[in-house]
């Protein structure tokens, strides 16, 4: 009798112990997702949100990430900051860990919240750029090249193919915080190279740039940096070759994507090239795993014709970051995640490239930006090529911007 | 010089595409009486009807031809169950109900047809004609043709019985009605022109910068060519266009380089709040004198 009674006990034990490892098991890991789908960032939001929700499947659908499985939770903010903290708010209570707003204004308001509430917050590609000061903003990882970077990477490849001296730059951008974002760096790259910079900025959304053009051509620019983003990108293109300038001499900020190529015309647009932060195409194992277990079985979140190109491929290298750092957070910190042992997550990925979707980063406690690595990618009329290799360049200037801007927000400016 | 000249010719080219938006706002303020607030969104949806019946294959021509016939349906259908019942409501009212509409056509086109920008390829060339130095850009110069087309036939068809009965029923509701002449008709068929303007304006514009969401920001501007050429006056949309494109053009092509910064959205408000402070019924818009 005391024998069954014993052993009755630790089964039991056993019975209750496993049935608490199977619910930390059975508890997903929520992302917040809470982006712009009706209003600026429409042009990327809608292929970049499908790219993170079925890499987040693919995850599912081989196991999860030591047993825990992920959850997206997708809501548009209407890039309104208010809705954006409502969204906030709400996915929070629902327990989400990480927040992507794809959004500079939401994301900025929401900065503050995000450092108090010591959740993660995602700005991959976009602002803010002085976010890279992990010491500043500790639970703020833009884990890919910053505008800052990916100028600084453009402006490199154009020294290495004929040199910066005595050249003349023309920044063409909108006028906004983020077509300026870039004018510092190169203003400093400027003085030490000893290369001519003006900028012409054009008045959102960009609809109509032709006079601004009309000035660009009287620069007589060697080189054409474009600073824009979705309807005014192949206006941009348009007005540049319109007015002269050979399409190799134009260079674009990320936002330029096979859209923008049909709508300016894949022929015309031939040699454009741009700033590159992830591969595009289905060749690299990440995707051809998407494309098997994800689109085949007809369980992917959007328009199969999406995978593979430019914004579908950056969102899913997002989340391939974003599972690496809970990978390596369940690892050392155990479960179940908190926002804090998601940060330390983050903070410990070395030398990740998402199987070479995306140039190694390496995130430390100080630097969340990654390293600030890219590449330079030139239309070749049916996609996008790369002509040059993954690599970051003059991080020096980066950082000095990185941390003018940190101070500042530390100083409450 | 060449550079003043070249802004100049742009500038009027880029205003007549903006005349293109204008012309269907003036048309329904003139028949109705209402600012219709939602101009710019009618005009990206008639780009997507046009991008939607040219994807299922249909020829450029007969997608354009097709898409203006149902946008003439659509500004009827708009002004038989939306306008109609705000009869006798505050035009304040009426205006607010044109801005939930505006908001509801943005978020409706990209909701359904996806928010990627799409592409209308009219087989415009991207080269520009050129002329010494100065360079045209022969998209807005098309553009401006069409326009100046579209402002010709609206001249000619207030001559004709059915435009003059839409001027009368601009200038008074109810001796209209006294007379006749079905008010909600010549309403509808307002809204229905002003439909059929917004291909021509969509397709356009669209064809330049590709059809999404930030086609409806041509209201801007063109509420701007209104106010200035007189809301209610055809012959103002012309002129108009015309002052709201070369001020825009000119003053930031000198402007800019000095303040560092885009300014022909300052000067597009300069226009609005001189105008409407300076000269309330713009150049040629009809002052309205009541006997109290």
């Amino acid at each position: 009798m005391k024998w069954i009674i014993q052993h009755l006990f630790a089964v039991t034990l056993v019975g209750a112990a496993s049935f608490g490892v199977a619910s930390a098991q059975e508890q997903p890991i929520k992302f917040g997702l809470l982006q712009d789908f009706t209003a600026v960032y429409t042009f990327v939001s809608g292929e970049y949100n499908q790219g993170q929700r079925d890499y987040l499947t693919l995850i599912n659908q081989e196991g999860g990430v030591e047993g825990h499985k992920f959850e997206a939770i997708v809501r548009d903010t209407g890039n309104q900051p208010q809705r954006g903290i409502e969204a906030y708010n709400r996915a929070k209570e629902e327990g989400a860990i990480l927040f992507d707003f794809l959004s500079t204004p939401v994301s900025r308001a929401l900065v503050d919240s995000v450092l108090k509430d010591k959740v993660v917050m995602i700005t991959p590609v976009h602002g803010r750029g002085d976010a890279s000061d992990g010491e500043v903003f500790h639970y703020v990882f833009p884990t890919m090249a910053t505008y800052w970077s990916q100028a600084t990477v453009l402006a490199k490849y154009i020294e290495d193919h004929g040199g910066l001296e005595g050249k003349r730059i023309a920044l063409v951008h909108i006028d906004s915080p983020f077509g300026r974002e870039p004018l510092p760096v190169l203003q400093d790259l400027a003085a030490e190279k000893k290369f001519e910079l003006k900028a012409f900025g054009y008045p959102s959304p960009g609809n109509e740039q032709s006079a601004v053009w009309s000035e660009v051509r009287r620069f007589r620019p060697d080189s054409v940096l474009i600073w824009g983003a979705g309807g005014g990108q192949p206006v941009s293109v348009r007005e540049a070759i319109r007015n002269g300038i050979p399409a190799e001499n134009i260079f674009s900020v990320v936002w330029l994507a096979e859209t923008d190529a049909k709508n300016v015309g894949a022929d015309i647009m031939k040699g454009v090239k741009r700033f590159e932060a992830v591969s595009t195409g289905t060749d690299t194992p990440i995707l051809q795993r998407i494309k098997a277990k994800v689109i085949e079985p007809g369980l992917g979140a959007g328009d199969a014709t999406h995978v593979g190109t430019s914004y579908y491929n950056i969102g899913v290298a997002t989340m391939a970051v974003a599972v690496e750092a809970a990978r390596n957070a369940l690892k050392s910190e155990g479960a179940p995640l908190t926002g804090e042992k998601l940060k330390a997550g983050f903070e410990q990925i070395k030398d990740f490239s998402a199987e070479g979707l995306m140039p190694a980063i390496t995130i430390t406690a100080k630097d969340h930006q990654g390293g600030g690595a890219g590449r330079v990618s030139q239309w070749n009329g049916q996609a996008w090529e790369p002509v040059s290799d993954w690599g970051s360049a003059y991080q020096e200037l980066v950082q000095k911007e990185i941390t003018k801007g940190s101070q500042a927000f530390k100083e409450g400016k | 010089m060449s550079y003043f000249i070249e802004l100049i010719i742009n500038g009027a080219l880029t205003g007549l595409m903006y005349s293109l938006v204008a012309i269907g706002f003036v048309l329904i303020y003139k028949s109705a009486g209402v600012p219709n607030l939602a101009q710019g969104a009618v005009v990206m949806t008639a780009a997507y009807v046009v991008w939607l019946l040219a994807a299922l294959g249909l020829h450029i021509v007969v997608a354009i031809i097709l898409g203006t016939v149902l946008m003439f349906g659509f500004g009827l259908l708009t002004e038989r169950l939306l306008l109609r019942r705000m009869v006798g409501q505050p035009i304040i009212m009426i205006v607010m109900l044109t801005l939930g509409l505006e908001i509801l056509l943005r978020g409706i086109g990209p909701g359904l047809l996806g928010a990627a920008p799409k592409s209308i390829d009219l087989g415009i060339g991207l080269s520009p004609i050129i002329i010494g130095d100065i360079f045209i850009n022969r998209a807005y110069l098309v553009g401006g043709v069409v326009a100046l087309a579209l402002i010709g036939a609206a001249l000619l068809f207030f001559q004709t019985r059915l435009g003059i009965k839409l001027r009368a029923v601009s200038d008074d509701h109810v001796s209209s009605w006294a007379v006749g002449i079905s008010v909600e008709r010549a309403v509808g068929i307002s809204w229905g022109i002003a439909g059929m303007s917004a291909v021509a304006a969509g397709v356009l514009w669209g064809s330049v910068q590709g059809v999404d969401w930030t086609l409806s920001t041509l209201l801007f501007p063109a509420v701007a060519v209104a106010i200035l050429g007189g809301i209610d006056s055809i012959w103002g949309v012309l002129i108009g266009g015309l002052l709201v494109g070369i001020l825009g053009s000119v003053i930031p092509g000198y402007l800019d380089a000095i303040v560092g910064g885009g300014t022909r959205d300052v000067v597009t408000s300069l226009i609005i709040l001189l105008t409407i402070m300076i000269r309330p019924y713009g150049i040629l818009g009809r002052e309205d004198i009541e006997r109290i």
